[in-house]
């Protein structure tokens, strides 16, 4: 029987070579993936292992004890500073440092504060346990000297010997300069932020934080050390060789990678279910045709079982060659894809690919199991075919009708109203969130297999529906072409189904990302009617960053701006609670800031009462008319509730008239201020008056609607974008399957084409029609997965928040659907062109 | 079209001065490969087929009768020699022109396989005026379905018709479009005798009464009876002509040949 496979799988080779590609694609991605963290994640260890190597013991905080209260001693992510002195005073020590970390905002080239958050400050040593690599310079040893991260100053191209400016903690300017440039590793924080170095003792003073995040420690044996470190540092803190050090610090980082890795092979996943369909559908064609062979070997003898196993035999054969091309593959897709990154971002190092057996061996085992599962069905029924059906005439190919058979029937029903149910239940009924996307999720899931159930028996009025166009416009080929995709319903569903996972996957993030776009836009409208927002960098620290109170009157004053509206915020006690108290110019009520008001009225906001967001008010059983009583610097104030709010708004839980705000919390600056254009003044203009009057304060951003709105649609074009290039795979494996099943179904038409030829169609229309069944064979499937994809965009999107807005992105599928049938095209070359070469005259004698 | 076409007299073919030629082949041969596994199937034949005339060719297997018939039809090319279809010289031309000659001048009834299987039997009929962008002659469709006897059969498809009902819509389709020759391969090889009976009768009468021509393709002696005249093809060549055949005159000529 091993034989007799084999030589199946040479007589097929071509046959068999598409399914080959389509496992091969699956694998290659999942290979890659794999090849890809891998390589990462090798070179984030070696980096890692060199940096602690320069170190023989650190102190860290204990690991998992990051929140613990502050009054336990310095933050929880924070070791004292006077440990330091302690190991200092050890015997056999001969090197200290306390790594320093903290927030010290760089001024940029613009005079503005470098980022959305402050610059990260840290402590650079000169000496043995100089952790950083100075790329270029040298590290800093004066007070007045500073390196700044490679990439920070390369994006505010500042240079070695440049003069930076840089605040404290507490915002005064200091100007130091640079003495070179550092690759501070993988520091996520200073990747993400930006960093500045300084020596130990400017860092300190810079970046407020007098306790280090680390202390290193050099001297002699690290086993001793180690432990004569511990006995000072207590139980409350780490004491790490430079080897587990090494392994923490990747392992940290390498959490990263694993994220990137199981985001990729959920993509890897659904490639590979469409791999699956295209080796059953491409197993049970070739079954099908080859009924004879199968039956002949059942003549001379051959079992059931031995027909079984010799299908299976075959299956795996193709599927480890498959697999074996894609690990091939995977190993190219990824040292392309690490050559493109490394190009943009030096901060992956990756010298070396890698290829862990990991990675041969679940790429290796999913191709092979994937394609002996599809090919089981394909198997039991070769093992039904009847001896005798060796020695019957050949039965015309197709022109069968599909009957829904009643499992077929149950399964739909079932499967479409609980899928449907569950959609309807997510999207309107649940409360919004996490839990009801899951249900819309589950929902769609079962709607997808009622939607496999069904697609047999859809084939038909949704062939004649896609097809009625192209069969106008072509004539008897187009006819024919509708005919035959419709003849054989089941091959054609299958065939079909695989495009619809990609293009549905497709179209579903298209509309989720077009709607939340709509929702950010929508919101920003509605909440913040407004074309300026100043305000300063996101801090962590304690106070709330407030800006300049001079800076509303300075805008205030200009002709080209209206409506400046303050909203200032503080931190107050109501009951036992911490909460937030806010403020904003009175004028802003009911013009620029007006919150969907539950009861009462915001226009009740005198001395003495407070407007109440709606969850606090649900939470706290608080009613227009009740009086709370809130912790102010003049002691418990009573105030009484005039108006309950909801929305998603800039204003906080509890909000006080402007004037009663300074009354309990003294005069404070705002924590942002909203700015309108004056009708008639050219934007552009405005937008000088606004950086005119907030030049002289550094740490003031503003920020115009306009690029805000920007920035959210690149992003979420971004992100479109990447799921669109991950799902493509899909769509491209479903290509593949539209041209097996198509030069299958032209070898089984041998003789239907040399008589057709014979009757007078010339070889373009042979052609054409070949392409047309491609062409109604991709819209069948992209349509079906638009009306699903755009169906649980919607119940998606409904199911997130009440704010959500739903947004149909047209061009975005009516490109897809387009796209679908150009690839539907491309997937007919080959076939069609094999069609219109085989000769007339061999084709009617040998058929 | 019809009037291009002379209705000939029954049994016509015979004795009396042959009517212009419908196809003429001159010295056509074909050879299928080259060198020492070249194939000789056909050496040279000179024939003509007569218009309005029923003509069978005959032969053991291998004598190459169907190679001929697709070089009459312009299914094939040859190797040397010329075919004349009506006035026009088919040899040489290329494949498009061919395929449009074959829509519009020929008509086929095959063995097997002769009907699109997607396609219902009026469909089937029509097909080949479609792909020329004719509009049907309704009454001459309607004259043509009544006499095949498919009138309750129209909106069947292949599947659901027994195989002397494919076969007689195979007729009805190389009938409805009137073109100059129809050829027929083994039109009756997969019929049981009845139906085969029917079929034969039915070419013989689109010979006699509808003024076709036909040149048939078979083995079978009784359904060679059928024509006006039998050409026996051996070996490639043309051996031996009969007029007026009997199932038993031809059975001779084939014991004969030694088939």
């Amino acid at each position: 029987m091993l034989k007799v496979s084999l030589a199946g799988v040479r007589a097929h080779r071509l046959r068999l070579m598409l399914t080959g590609l389509a496992i091969m694609l699956g694998v290659g991605f999942i290979a890659g993936t794999f090849v890809l963290t891998d390589t990462m994640q090798a070179g984030i260890d070696k980096k890692f292992a060199g940096s602690a190597s320069k170190v023989d013991v650190a102190v860290l905080p204990k690991k998992g004890k990051v929140d613990v209260l502050p009054e336990e001693g310095p933050g929880g992510d924070r070791v004292p500073a006077d440990l330091l002195t302690k190991i200092r005073a050890l015997p056999g020590v001969t090197a200290v440092h306390g790594l320093v970390r903290g927030e010290a905002p760089l001024i940029g080239k613009d005079g503005k504060v470098y980022g959305d958050s402050p610059t990260r400050g840290l402590s650079v040593t000169d000496g043995p346990l100089q952790r950083y690599d100075i790329v270029a310079g040298k590290a800093p040893v004066a007070p007045d000297e500073a390196v700044l991260d490679e990439r920070t100053a390369k994006r505010n191209g500042f240079k070695v010997g440049a003069v930076i400016r840089v605040l404290d903690a507490k915002g005064a300017e200091h100007r130091f300069t640079l003495t070179g440039l550092a690759d501070f590793g993988v520091d996520s924080e200073v990747g993400f932020y930006g960093g500045v170095g300084f020596t130990p003792a400017t860092a300190v003073r810079m970046t407020g934080e007098r306790d280090p995040v680390e202390i290193d420690v050099l001297g002699g044996d690290q086993a001793a050390l180690r432990d004569a470190v511990a006995a000072v540092a207590g139980a409350r803190y780490d004491v790490l060789t430079s080897r587990a050090l090494g392994d923490r610090l990747a392992d940290a980082a390498g959490a990263d990678t694993k994220i990137i890795r199981t985001g990729l092979l959920i993509f890897g996943v659904v490639s590979m279910l469409v791999s699956a369909l295209v080796i059953y559908n491409t197993f049970a064609i070739l079954i099908a045709q080859r009924m004879r062979e199968m039956a002949l070997l059942r003549c001379v003898g051959a079992t059931r079982r031995q027909v079984f196993g010799g299908v299976l035999l075959e299956s795996a054969v193709v599927g480890l060659a498959g697999s074996l091309a894609g690990l091939a593959l995977g190993v190219v897709l990824a040292a392309g894809l690490l050559a493109l990154v490394g190009g943009m971002n030096a901060e992956i190092p990756t010298d070396r690919l890698t290829l862990t057996p990991t990675a041969v061996a679940v790429g290796l085992t999913v191709g092979i199991v994937v394609t002996v599962l599809s090919a089981l069905l394909p198997a039991r029924a070769a093992t039904r075919i009847a001896p005798v059906a060796a020695l019957r005439s050949e039965l015309e190919p197709g022109g069968g009708r599909f009957r829904l058979g009643w499992p077929r029937r149950i399964l739909t029903v079932l499967f479409g109203v609980l899928g449907v149910g569950l959609a309807l239940l997510g999207s309107l009924s649940m409360d919004k969130g996490e839990t009801a996307m899951f249900v819309v999720a589950a929902g769609g899931a079962l709607l997808f297999l009622a939607v496999i159930a069904l697609m047999p028996a859809l084939v038909r009025p949704l062939g004649g529906a896609a097809g009625a166009l192209p069969a106008r416009l072509t004539g008897v080929p187009g006819r024919l072409a509708v005919a035959n995709a419709r003849r054989t319903p089941r091959r054609t569903a299958t065939t079909t189904i695989a495009l619809t996972i990609g293009v549905g996957l497709m179209s579903l993030f298209a509309v989720v990302a077009a709607s939340g776009q709509a929702t950010v836009v929508a919101n920003l409208e509605e909440q913040f009617p407004v074309d300026f927002q100043l305000h300063t960098q996101f801090s962590s620290a304690q106070t709330d960053p407030e800006l300049p109170p001079a800076l509303a009157a300075g805008l205030r004053a200009r002709s080209e701006l209206t409506g400046v509206v303050e909203m200032r915020r503080q931190e107050a006690r109501v009951g036992g609670d911490e909460v937030e108290v806010g403020t904003a110019t009175p004028a802003a009520f009911g013009r620029l800031l007006k919150p969907p008001v539950r009861s009462g009225s915001l226009a009740d906001l005198k001395t003495g009462t407070v407007a109440v967001n709606e969850t606090i008010a649900k939470h706290q059983g608080l009613a227009v008319g009740d009086t709370l009583r809130i912790g102010t610097g003049r002691g418990q104030v009573p105030l009484k509730v005039v108006a309950v709010f909801g929305g998603e708004t800039s204003l906080s839980s509890y909000v006080v008239p402007e004037s009663d705000f300074t009354r309990y919390f003294g005069a404070k600056g705002p924590w942002t201020i909203y700015v309108n254009v004056r009708p008639g003044t050219d934007p552009e203009r405005a937008l000088r008056a606004v950086e005119q009057v907030a030049q002289p304060y550094p740490t003031v951003k503003a920020t115009s609607a306009t690029a805000v709105k920007e920035q959210f649609t690149s992003a979420f074009d971004t992100m479109l974008m990447i799921f669109g290039g991950l799902l493509g795979l899909a769509v491209i494996i479903a290509l593949f399957g539209i041209a097996n099943t198509l030069s299958l179904s032209v070898v089984e038409r041998t003789r239907e084409s040399a008589l057709l030829r014979a009757l007078g169609i010339t070889r373009g229309q042979l052609r054409l029609m070949l392409s047309v069944e491609a062409v109604i064979m991709a819209i069948i499937g992209a349509l079906t997965g638009v009306v699903l994809g755009v169906a649980f965009g919607w119940a998606a999107t409904e199911s997130m928040a009440d704010s959500s807005v739903f947004a149909l992105p047209y061009g975005q599928i009516v490109g897809l659907m387009a796209l679908a049938g150009l690839a539907g095209l491309l997937a007919a070359v080959l076939p069609a062109r094999r069609a219109a070469r085989t000769s007339v005259v061999e084709s009617l004698s040998h058929g | 079209m019809t009037s291009t076409f002379t209705p000939v007299p029954p049994g016509s073919g015979a004795g009396a001065p042959p009517a212009p030629p419908a196809v003429v082949a001159t010295e056509v041969a074909k050879v299928y490969g080259s060198g020492d596994a070249a194939v000789h199937a056909l050496r040279g034949v000179s024939v003509s087929f007569a218009k309005g005339a029923f003509t069978a060719i005959m032969g053991p297997s291998g004598s190459g009768k169907s190679t001929l018939m697709h070089c009459l039809a312009g299914l094939d090319t040859v190797t040397s020699g010329r075919v004349t279809l009506g006035e026009v010289e088919i040899t040489g031309l290329g494949d498009r022109r061919l395929t449009l000659l074959r829509r519009e001048r020929v008509g086929f009834v095959f063995q097997a396989f002769n009907l699109v299987p997607t396609l219902t039997a009026e469909q089937n009929i029509l097909l080949p005026l479609e792909l020329a962008g004719k509009k049907p002659d309704r009454d001459w469709f309607d004259q043509v379905v009544e006499v095949v006897g498919l009138r309750d059969r129209l909106s069947h498809r292949p599947a659901e018709l027994s195989g002397g009902q494919q076969q007689r819509v195979a007729c009805a389709r190389a009938l409805v479009s009137r073109p100059e020759v129809i050829f027929a391969d083994e039109p009756t090889g997969n019929l049981d005798s009845r139906s085969g009976a029917e079929v034969l009768g039915f070419l013989r009468s689109s010979v006699r009464e509808m003024g076709r021509t036909i040149v048939m393709v078979t083995h079978d002696p009784v359904a060679a009876s059928y024509a006006d005249r039998v050409v026996f093809l051996r070996d490639g060549r043309i051996v031996s002509e009969l007029a007026r055949p009997t199932p038993d005159a031809v059975l001779d000529q084939l014991k004969a040949l030694g088939g």
